[in-house]
């Protein structure tokens, strides 16, 4: 059955970043240079041609953005400036947008101006009502202790609230790409077996972002798990241990340490991408769509005032220390609240599932050729 | 050892000797038993060539010339395709087997047809075995 | 006679002919022949430093006959001729040798190729011993031309020799001058115009005081021979009821350019040209570009617009060759659909993008960055287009599989271009035999060297340009015309021509006024002197053909160069 092809689906695309994906007429050297492009994934070659065809349907089931690093060899190479590399990047927004049921990814995507209305307007929200929530409870005058403005116990309770609104879009969305890459396709059937067997994948590719360090360039990987770490340790840290996060002010190694660690990581990481992509040091740096812009500003707020309110705190500045929480948490609440399951963070869980989906998927493509060969074998006989 | 016979062929300058000279630029291979002589037109061709060939040894004689009408004297081949009946009336009479003379159309540009040909006309003269014409004059010197 | 000494040559042609003959061995067996004074191999005999050795060698050695065992004789003939001449001796006591086309590259067993050769090379020893020294003829080469075909390539050509002071005969059948490129729109890959191209010529024609324009014309016949032809040309009457004109006029050279004529693409059923009225062909589309408006045929802007390359050409079933033009002529497309319908779609649909000449690449480029989706088919699997369904936002889709992604697919269109390939004119078989060259297999007239020669015919006198020779572009028509102009103003400026030493001679004494031979002879060379009773060739009018001389009952004509004798000395070293 003929698969109907969109010649406007390339323009779709372009609203999310992609650009000159026509110039590219297949001569496979993007292909031949990408160290992820194995059997039966194709990079990024067969994306770009899919694309261009406008093969909605297939692009949307394809694991291979979520594959690709963006080491910008690709883009090197080219002989045409079709730019794969950011096609790539590209289509992993515009998957994004497709596995949000809300729409609201697509939203920002689209346009940046609505992204940036609805940080500042999460933002307000939120400063406006930890104030309020402050100036009802206790003190400004007080950081910690029992009038304090922001008690840790009570931003615990918000945080957990937060962080399950987050994990139930996140779930929904991680469940949609599942189903747009293995559930729909009716012709291949996945062993439960498969599932469990490659379950291990999830968190090694999370932790270790083992695939990054593939790229003939190593230093992007190193950033890239830099940047991951330290974020992970301070959700750990606000998660589970914000109440001796904000005690003080005597310093609490066994915490802080980590936190001080994990806002050198962050700070040190999200400098380096900013001045990269202001200079444009790497390819992968070449091409900043909005939202990236916002992603690393939004980040370095939250870091610098999370640090900030810290040293103010530990300095006996009290009120300063209350008002930067309440600007480090009118930062943080959009950043977790918009950018998880909207956009550039949700990578996070999309990357290690489609490692996790393509081994799945190859661990069946095994079991139906043992299948086929179990069926043959007697005939042979 | 496979009896390879030995073929003389006549064509004319401008249709068959251009073809045979395509089958080599095509690098189209075929059997090395016809030796070639080129002619201005198939008109050229006296009956007296082929016997003359016959005679010193040829066990076939290969008549090329341009398809009728394109003959770059006009009507050369017609002449040609008329003499030829006579001809093979008259190695009939001699006893010698029709297949060992035969007159083809093989224009400029149809390299591999020559090539076909020969291979073809090499196939058949080899199944008749030598030319009995060759015999013949063998036994007549080995009597005198 | 003086003794004879002949040189024997065999050229090695780099490895062409030695990787197979083992040119050693030949030299040997051709050292021992009757007559051979010397015997050598050379790498390449037809270079300057292997004409000269024969030179030398002749000089030295006192040779007085050359073989030259190589190439074909249609190829070098006439090189090593030259260096006969240079070194004093008659040039027609060269023979060549095949060895070759007719053996090197024809058989693969070296050692069957070797006797071959040794046999080539005797017959043309023992040949070359009875030839005979020929003095070469010298005839008036009329400075007047006749052009068949008035498009680009005739106009070319016939304003290069105009304007070199040459009466020029432009015969164009069409009522108007232009031909084919009258019919397109813009040109690939700058996006000129044709119009302002042919403007300027067409006026320049007409107007030129050279020129005798015959429009409505065709030529009815053409005699004569290099330097001499007369042509007969008619000229359709402007009403219906006056008499055809006929006019004879004497000519020196004629240049063919009658160009090709579409393919006609009903003969292709998967794409419904004919019956899907939004199919259409390449010059229906150019006309439609000609007349302002990118439109269907219900008036309506497409918004799809689908281009099919190769149609008719590049496969078995039509036309095995590759058209050359219609790949740019396709991306022009694409260029002029956005233009004229800004927001449209263009998929082009093609089997390999043939993007060879300047600026071709570039414009190949610059069609990919208008947004054109490039999709391609594996040669013979067609496209197949269909009606859409009510549902789609289209006219039609095309089924194809596509071979980059591997996926088949439907593509919308609104409107489909068939780039329908050129192929030869319906009457090119009367063409040829009115001037007395030939058409390939596919009816393009053959050129009387493809690399060396392409402008030449196998007729002496008789050049090719456009076309008519095989699919061009328009730089390479007009190569072409300015190259056959060239080629006839070298000779016009040498006034006479020199002419083969080759025709036919009556021995008076051996005959006995039959007149067989008489009827015979095609150009009517062969007169009777009814005092003598004896027949006469006139030997300016005879071509050669030998039918006289096989045919005289008493033996009394000899073919120069191809007497009895030297081909019966030739069978007899071949049977060797």
């Amino acid at each position: 059955m003929a698969i109907r092809a969109n010649p406007k689906l390339i323009e779709e695309l372009e609203t999310y970043g992609a650009q000159d994906v026509s110039k590219c007429y297949h001569c496979g050297n993007c292909s031949a240079t990408c160290p992820f492009s194995q059997d039966p994934y194709i990079l990024p070659r067969r994306s770009m041609r899919s694309l261009q065809m406008g093969l909605e349907r297939k692009l949307e089931g394809d694991l291979e953005p979520w594959l690709c690093y963006y080491c910008g060899e690709c883009s090197q190479e080219c002989p045409r400036d079709a730019e794969p590399g950011e096609t790539m990047m590209s289509l992993r927004r515009w998957l994004t947008s497709r596995y949000d049921f809300t729409g609201i990814s697509k939203l920002f995507y689209r346009s940046w101006r609505i992204e940036l209305a609805a940080i500042l307007l999460v933002a307000m929200l939120t400063g406006l009502g930890f104030f309020l929530f402050g100036l009802s409870q206790g003190n400004i005058h007080h950081y910690d202790g029992v009038n304090a403005f922001l008690p840790g116990e009570k931003i615990h309770f918000f945080d957990w609230g937060l962080a399950i609104v987050l994990l139930v879009l996140l779930l929904t969305n991680c469940a949609r790409m599942w189903w747009f890459t293995i559930g729909r396709d009716k012709s291949k059937r996945v062993p439960l077996t498969a599932y469990i067997k490659s379950a291990y994948l999830l968190p090694m590719h999370f932790m270790t972002q083992m695939r990054y360090a593939k790229c003939e360039r190593k230093r992007p990987w190193v950033i890239h798990l830099i940047l991951m770490l330290s974020y992970v340790t301070m959700l750990i840290l606000i998660m589970f241990f914000v109440k001796r996060m904000a005690a003080g002010p005597a310093i609490d190694w066994r915490v802080h340490a980590f936190g001080l660690a994990a806002t050198v990581g962050l700070l040190g990481t999200t400098i380096f991408a900013v001045r990269g992509r202001i200079k444009k040091t790497e390819n992968h740096y070449k091409h900043s769509h909005e939202t990236d812009w916002m992603f690393l500003i939004l980040l370095i707020v939250v870091a610098g005032t999370g640090i900030l309110q810290f040293i103010l705190h530990r300095s006996g500045l009290d009120m300063a220390a209350n008002i930067t929480y309440v600007v480090h948490l009118m930062s943080v609440v959009p950043m977790l609240g918009l950018e998880v399951p909207f956009s550039k963070w949700s990578h996070l869980a999309y990357r290690p599932l489609a490692m996790y989906f393509a081994e799945i998927k190859a661990e069946a493509a095994r079991a139906e050729a043992r299948a086929s060969q179990g069926v043959r074998a007697p005939q042979a006989a | 050892m496979t009896f390879e016979p030995k073929i003389v062929g006549f064509l004319c300058n401008w249709c068959s000797y251009t073809g045979a000279d395509l089958a080599g630029t095509s690098r189209i291979h075929y059997a090395a038993n016809v030796r070639i002589i080129r002619v201005m037109c198939s008109a050229r061709i006296d009956p007296t060539f082929v016997l003359k060939a016959l005679h010193d040894g040829a066990d076939g004689v290969l008549i090329c010339g341009c398809h009728p009408g394109d003959c770059h004297y006009s009507e050369g081949n017609y002449k040609m395709m008329r003499r030829y009946p006579l001809l093979k009336a008259l190695l009939a009479d001699y006893g010698i087997e029709k297949d060992r003379v035969r007159l083809e159309w093989v224009s400029a540009s149809e390299g591999q047809r020559f090539a076909d040909i020969v291979n073809d006309m090499t196939e058949r003269v080899r199944a008749l075995g030598p030319s009995s014409i060759k015999t013949a004059l063998a036994t007549d010197m080995a009597e005198r | 006679m003086e003794d004879l000494k002949i040189g024997v040559y065999v050229c090695n042609c780099g490895t062409n002919i030695a990787k197979v003959v083992d040119c050693d061995a030949t030299i040997e067996s051709a050292s021992r022949l009757p007559g051979v004074a010397i015997a050598r191999p050379y790498k390449y005999m037809c270079s300057n430093p292997g004409q000269e050795m024969i030179v030398a060698d002749i000089r030295e050695h006192g040779l007085n006959r050359v073989v030259v065992a190589a190439c074909s004789p249609r190829m070098h003939e006439p090189t090593f001729r030259k260096a006969l001449q240079q070194a004093g001796v008659n040039p027609y006591f060269l023979e060549m040798a095949n060895i070759r086309e007719q053996c090197s590259w024809v058989h693969e067993d070296g050692a069957v190729a070797t006797e071959k050769a040794k046999a080539l090379v005797k017959a043309a020893v023992l040949r070359v011993a009875r030839h005979e020294p020929l003095e070469r003829r010298s005839v008036d080469m009329c400075p007047d031309l006749l052009v068949i075909g008035g498009g680009i390539a005739g106009m070319t050509a016939a304003l290069d020799l105009a304007d070199a002071g040459s009466k020029i005969y432009l015969v164009e059948r069409a009522d108007h001058l232009g031909g084919n490129l009258a019919r397109v729109d813009l040109t690939a890959p700058y996006l000129d115009s044709a119009r302002d191209m042919l403007t300027d010529r067409m006026t320049r024609v007409v107007e030129h005081p050279n020129i005798s324009l015959l429009l409505n014309s065709e030529v009815e016949r053409l005699e004569g021979f290099v330097g001499n032809f007369q042509a007969t040309i008619a000229t359709k009457a402007r009403n219906g009821n006056a008499a055809d004109q006929v006019a004879t006029v004497d000519v020196g050279s004629v240049v063919v350019c009658t160009g090709y004529k579409e393919f006609d693409a009903s003969r292709i059923t998967h794409y419904g040209y004919g019956k899907l009225p939004n199919v259409i062909t390449s010059f229906e589309f150019e006309k439609m570009l000609r007349e302002g408006g990118v439109e269907t045929k219900e008036g309506k802007a497409p918004q799809y617009v689908a281009i099919i390359h190769c149609v008719g050409s590049r496969n078995l079933e039509f036309h095995a060759y590759c058209s050359r033009v219609c790949c740019m002529t396709a991306l022009k497309y694409a260029h002029e659909v956005k233009s004229a319908v800004p927001g449209a779609y263009v998929s082009d649909i093609y089997i390999d993008m043939h993007a060879f000449g300047k600026g071709h690449e570039d414009f190949y480029r610059r069609s990919s960055e208008v947004k054109t989706l490039f999709l391609m088919y594996a040669k013979d699997d067609y496209p197949v287009i269909r009606r859409a369904d009510a549902k789609d936002d289209c006219e039609m889709l095309i089924e194809v599989n596509e071979s980059l992604s591997g996926e088949t697919i439907e593509i919308p269109a609104d409107m489909v271009i068939l780039m329908v390939g050129m192929e030869a004119r319906d009457d090119w078989a009367d063409v040829a035999h009115l001037v007395n060259i030939s058409g390939d297999k596919d009816g393009w007239f053959i050129e009387s060297h493809p690399k060396l020669d392409p402008v030449a015919t196998t007729t002496d006198g008789i050049y090719i340009a456009g076309a008519c020779q095989a699919p061009k572009d328009i730089p390479d028509s007009v190569a072409q015309a300015r190259a056959a102009a060239a080629r006839i103003l070298g000779r016009i400026a040498k006034g006479k021509l020199e002419i083969d030493a080759v025709f036919a001679e009556v021995d008076e004494d051996k005959c006995s006024g039959c007149r067989m031979c008489n009827e015979l002879c095609p150009y009517t060379a062969i007169e009777f002197d009814a005092e003598k009773k004896r027949s006469h060739i006139i030997s300016a009018l005879c071509k050669a053909c030998g039918a006289c001389v096989a045919a005289c009952p008493s033996g009394a004509i000899a073919a120069r160069h191809f007497t009895d004798a030297q081909i019966f000395a030739q069978i007899e070293g071949v049977l060797a």
